[in-house]
């Protein structure tokens, strides 16, 4: 296993190092691809500087990125925090799925983005307006994932919990909520990544500061080398979240099976 | 105290004409401290006995009585053994065995004290810790034997609970809870389509018709497991191999055999 483990990562090394070659010989060596269109690697990396040094669009990468992450966190944290609960909810009582359903049915096919321009029109472009339109996206996959896993639940497990008599609320914690966990991860895994795409978004639709922000500004100067920045820095902030949500997941479902490997 | 009636009791799935007559007047009484299998052709409706007694499921008609009282809903008094073992995954052999008792609300002294007994006398003592994912399926129904045995209750109902072992494993199992039973005797319920099974554990065994499933027959193992000295070979191959039990298997697979759609084997 590990030197097949370890041949993947070599092959992966060899890609990123063949794009990275292919990226200088496109623009630096070649020409082939000008400026104007795609940056060169220096051209990259005097954006970057610029943007840590001076600043660009108003501040400093590390504050866009930040004030970007700490929406994303918020947004994200208010989804899962109201939309877990009432998936578990949905699940466990069908006359609730009953009342809800068809107001899931209505708005689900109204794409996320699609809630921006009534966010800023409600409130402004602040903070308030991004993290209601990170909660409207992020939202769903919670709600779904939870209610799913509920509904999955090996009947046996739940027959022998009322077997053995347990309580009401003991019964939440610790059967319906562990049981239905894995599916659960599924969905904030898919809530973490809607809350990003949506947060671009709405950052690029209207912002005064954040990773879109920069992005917008940088399309409106014409500016390719910060563009990329902006869609660097994205990528990382989306890549790291996503690798500290996997690691609280196998914290967190040691017990499982499926999810060790 | 824990004796089980079953009392003209029918059972249907769905309603109206879709409705199928799974259960068809079954009257069965169990005596308090009795081991009793039924055995019956697949979908004959023997799990759907159990899972009256166990209050998962209600009878169509008639009524299912434990100690005298009609079975509501499931209980503590009435533990299940599942064929799929059915522990919670995310809790250790430990705290498996500890829900029933938490729910109960003993001490903790006491509670420690009864799950170490429960340990003991399923031989789990070494794997305290460890999840149900980390142990053999053997192993994985001692831990739900332990955790039915440790709520003391008054009726132990079985379902199948070898059904998902190897062959080897399944003989051992057998053989020890032989010994719970002889040692601590308390009303057991035990379905199975194993023949030698039933034969070789139960007091009394019924044998059920293809569905609609009625009680065709009920033999008295005991009589002759006490007349024949039955528990003074240790192991289950010099029992199966006296006369007088194959006498018996051989009785019930031929009155199985009987059932047109017995598959089983």
């Amino acid at each position: 296993m590990a030197s097949v483990a370890s041949r993947r990562t070599l092959i992966g090394g060899m890609t990123v190092i063949g794009l990275v070659v292919l990226w200088f010989g496109l623009t630096t060596f070649t020409g082939l691809v000008t400026g104007a269109r795609f940056p060169s690697p220096a051209e990259f990396w005097l954006s970057l500087k610029q943007i840590n040094g001076r600043g660009y669009a108003g501040s400093t990468l590390a504050s866009h990125a930040f004030h970007s992450l700490k929406l994303v966190l918020m947004g994200f944290t208010v989804a899962v925090l109201t939309g877990v609960p009432l998936g578990l909810w949905m699940g466990w009582n069908r006359r609730v799925e009953a009342f809800i359903n068809p107001v899931f049915l209505i708005i689900r096919p109204i794409p996320p983005l699609a809630w921006i321009p009534l966010a800023i029109l409600w409130l402004g472009l602040g903070d308030a307006a991004k993290i209601l339109v990170i909660w409207f996206s992020a939202f769903v996959p919670s709600v779904i994932n939870a209610f799913t896993g509920v509904r999955n639940i090996d009947k046996p497990i739940l027959e022998a919990a009322r077997m053995l008599g347990t309580p009401r609320l003991r019964m939440v914690r610790e059967v319906i909520l562990p049981a239905s966990l894995p599916m659960i991860f599924t969905g904030l895994r898919l809530s973490l990544q809607a809350s990003w795409t949506t947060l671009v978004a709405a950052e690029l639709v209207g912002a005064l500061v954040g990773v879109g922000f920069v992005l917008n500004m940088a399309q409106q100067d014409i500016y390719p080398g910060m563009i990329l920045v902006g869609m660097v820095t994205v990528g990382i902030l989306g890549w790291v979240t996503t690798l500290l949500l996997a690691r609280v997941e196998r914290r967190a479902l040691a017990w499982n099976v499926a999810a060790r490997d | 105290m824990g004796s089980i009636s079953f009392r003209n009791v029918d059972k249907v799935f769905g309603h109206g004409t879709g409705g199928v007559k799974a259960l068809d007047d079954i009257n069965l009484d169990i005596a308090d401290k009795e081991f009793v299998a039924i055995v019956g052709p697949s979908g004959c409706g023997k799990t759907t006995c159990l899972r009256m007694v166990a209050g998962f499921e209600a009878a169509s008609a008639g009524s299912v009585l434990v100690n005298g009282r009609p079975v509501t809903a499931p209980g503590p008094d009435r533990a299940v053994v599942f064929q799929q073992f059915a522990l919670f995954p995310w809790k250790t052999v430990r705290e498996n065995i500890e829900l029933g008792l938490r729910n109960k609300n003993l001490p903790v002294g006491e509670r420690n004290d009864l799950v170490a007994s429960a340990l003991k006398l399923m031989n789990l003592e070494t794997h305290v810790d460890a999840f149900p994912h980390q142990l053999s399926g053997g192993m994985q129904q001692r831990v739900a034997i332990a955790r039915a045995y440790v709520l003391d209750p008054e009726v132990l109902l079985m379902d199948e609970p070898f059904g998902a072992l190897d062959a080897q494993t399944r003989v051992v199992m057998q053989e020890e809870l032989v010994r719970l039973a002889r040692h601590n005797p308390r009303t057991v319920l035990f379905i199975t389509h194993a023949v030698e099974e039933a034969v070789y554990l139960a007091d009394r065994v019924a044998i059920m018709t293809r569905r609609p499933g009625r009680i065709k027959e009920v033999l008295d193992i005991k009589a002759v497991r006490e007349r024949e000295n039955w528990d003074s070979h240790a192991r289950i191959e010099d029992v199966m191999d006296l006369e007088s039990f194959v006498h018996l298997r051989t009785h019930i697979w031929k009155s199985l055999r009987e059932e047109k759609g017995f598959k089983d084997v």
